[in-house]
């Protein structure tokens, strides 16, 4: 480890159980970790196929990285507080999601470890559009292009100025 | 504090219901049981690569070639970009316009997300009809016994396979929204329990279209219509008495008090 590059840690949540998840990219040796969430799934039904769908998916991320990988069950912010000390981390990585559990537990991990640093990744994006949102007929006539032919829609019409 | 429970990532899929199962008794429902489709980019990408696209013209048909790549793209497992790649180069004409589309759909939900945040929990917008909804899921259809046959089947397929046809997802959404009166969120919650795809956009944000919480008007069928897209499934020996048969001017006044 270079001076200039901080020990970092990844977390790897629900909505990036792939090895090209723009974190994990980031940092492809850093150990990362997956927890399954335990306060979440005590109070929110889901069938187990769906957890075993996960865990083969993280299982698959793991044997595709030289960092190691980790999985666990507990409550995730006081997780990745415990794995980022036991790492000595100044850095944790991520790639956002909008879910407003995503936001919690990035405000309880802050709350935890307020020295660490996190690093948030933008997630993929289909189009590049960034506008106010409404109705899907009048967002598809400003992707279509874009979507239909893999090219970025020009950012503003031409001609049409008075 | 609980101590935190530690999982080996080497465990082969024969051992993965026990281990995983003792190791998360008590945050689960049901029996532990693999998905009926395995998880992983691996899985994802040889899933993607099979799939060619034949026939995706004719995706509202229940036995219409659909990808079934949801619950890969829910999980980050496959890139909305990669597949629309992949559609583009494969693909042709109609059935290649109406998947990208279809794609888009998704890319909208996850803006509307991040847009609306924690409010796409509830209704986004009044529901365009004069609507009462009770909270709860009524047994019989939890248990899959209304004596519908189509939609006992939906409920069957979502609980086994962890996966539904957009077109059965639509159907019991109107059934349980608009003939039974229940809330969406009802829904939401049954199908965030079983659907490997499911997730808070998509989920949330289909229930309030069908419930008009999102959309101009209600989502409904007829009888015609599921007989026609299941291809007589159900209907050809069904002897119950169909709450679905009727045109869908009566269909509107008797659901919906009007006809807009
Ligand atoms: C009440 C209801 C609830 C739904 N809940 C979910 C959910 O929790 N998660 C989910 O991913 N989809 C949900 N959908 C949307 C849709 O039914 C599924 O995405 C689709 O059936 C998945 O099958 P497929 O992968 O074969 O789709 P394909 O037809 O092959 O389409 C390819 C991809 O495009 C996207 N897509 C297709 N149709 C839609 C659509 N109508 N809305 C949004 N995205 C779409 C999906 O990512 C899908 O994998 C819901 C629809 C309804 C009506």
């Amino acid at each position: 480890m270079t001076a200039a590059q901080a020990r970092r840690v990844v977390w790897v949540h629900g909505d990036s159980l792939s090895v090209t998840d723009p974190a994990l990219s980031a940092c492809p040796d850093a150990p990362a970790l997956f927890v399954f969430d335990r306060p979440f799934l005590q109070v929110v039904p889901v069938a187990f196929p769906r957890l075993a769908f996960m865990y083969q998916g993280v299982r698959d991320l793991a044997a595709h990285r030289t960092g190691p990988t980790e999985i666990r069950v507990g409550a995730v912010p006081d997780e990745l507080a415990a794995f980022a000390g036991a790492h000595h981390a100044a850095e944790l990585h991520v790639t956002r999601n909008f879910t407003p559990d995503f936001a919690r537990i990035v405000e309880g991990l802050r709350a935890a470890r307020p020295d660490l640093r996190i690093v948030i990744h933008e997630p993929e994006r289909l189009t590049s559009f960034d506008g106010p949102l409404r109705r899907f007929f009048g967002f598809w006539k400003k992707v279509e292009r874009e979507v239909l032919h893999g090219e970025p829609a020009p950012d503003f019409p031409r001609r049409g100025h008075r | 504090m609980t101590d935190p429970v530690r999982l080996p990532l080497d465990l082969p899929d024969d051992q993965l219901p026990r281990v995983l199962g003792e190791a998360l008794a008590g945050l689960y429902t049901g029996e532990p049981r693999l998905p009926a489709r395995a998880g992983g980019r691996t899985a994802g990408l040889a899933a993607l690569h099979a799939w060619t696209g034949e026939g995706y013209a004719g995706r509202n048909f229940l036995g219409g070639n659909v990808s079934r790549l949801s619950m890969y793209l829910r999980h980050g497992m496959l890139g909305l970009r990669e597949v629309a790649a992949h559609a583009r180069a494969v693909m042709r004409g109609r059935g290649r316009d109406e998947f990208l589309r279809q794609l888009t759909w998704a890319e909208f939900y996850r803006l509307v997300l991040r847009q609306e945040g924690a409010r796409v929990l509830g209704n986004l917008e009044d529901p365009k009809y004069p609507a009462r909804w009770t909270d709860t899921l009524p047994d019989d259809v939890r248990g899959a016994r209304t004596g519908l046959p189509c939609a006992d089947a939906w409920v069957t397929h979502l609980v086994r396979d962890g996966w539904l046809h957009n077109h059965e997802r639509l159907w019991f959404a109107a059934y349980l929204v608009h003939w039974r009166g229940v809330d969406w969120r009802a829904g939401y919650a049954l199908f965030r329990e079983h659907l490997l795809d499911g997730d808070i956009a998509n989920n949330a944000l289909s229930w309030q279209w069908v419930a008009s919480t999102f959309s101009n008007k209600p989502y409904f069928m007829n009888q015609e219509n599921i007989d026609r897209y299941s291809g007589g499934r159900w209907c050809r020996t069904c002897r119950a008495a169909c709450p679905f048969r009727a045109s869908y001017g009566e269909l509107e006044t008797q659901l919906f008090g009007t006809q807009p």
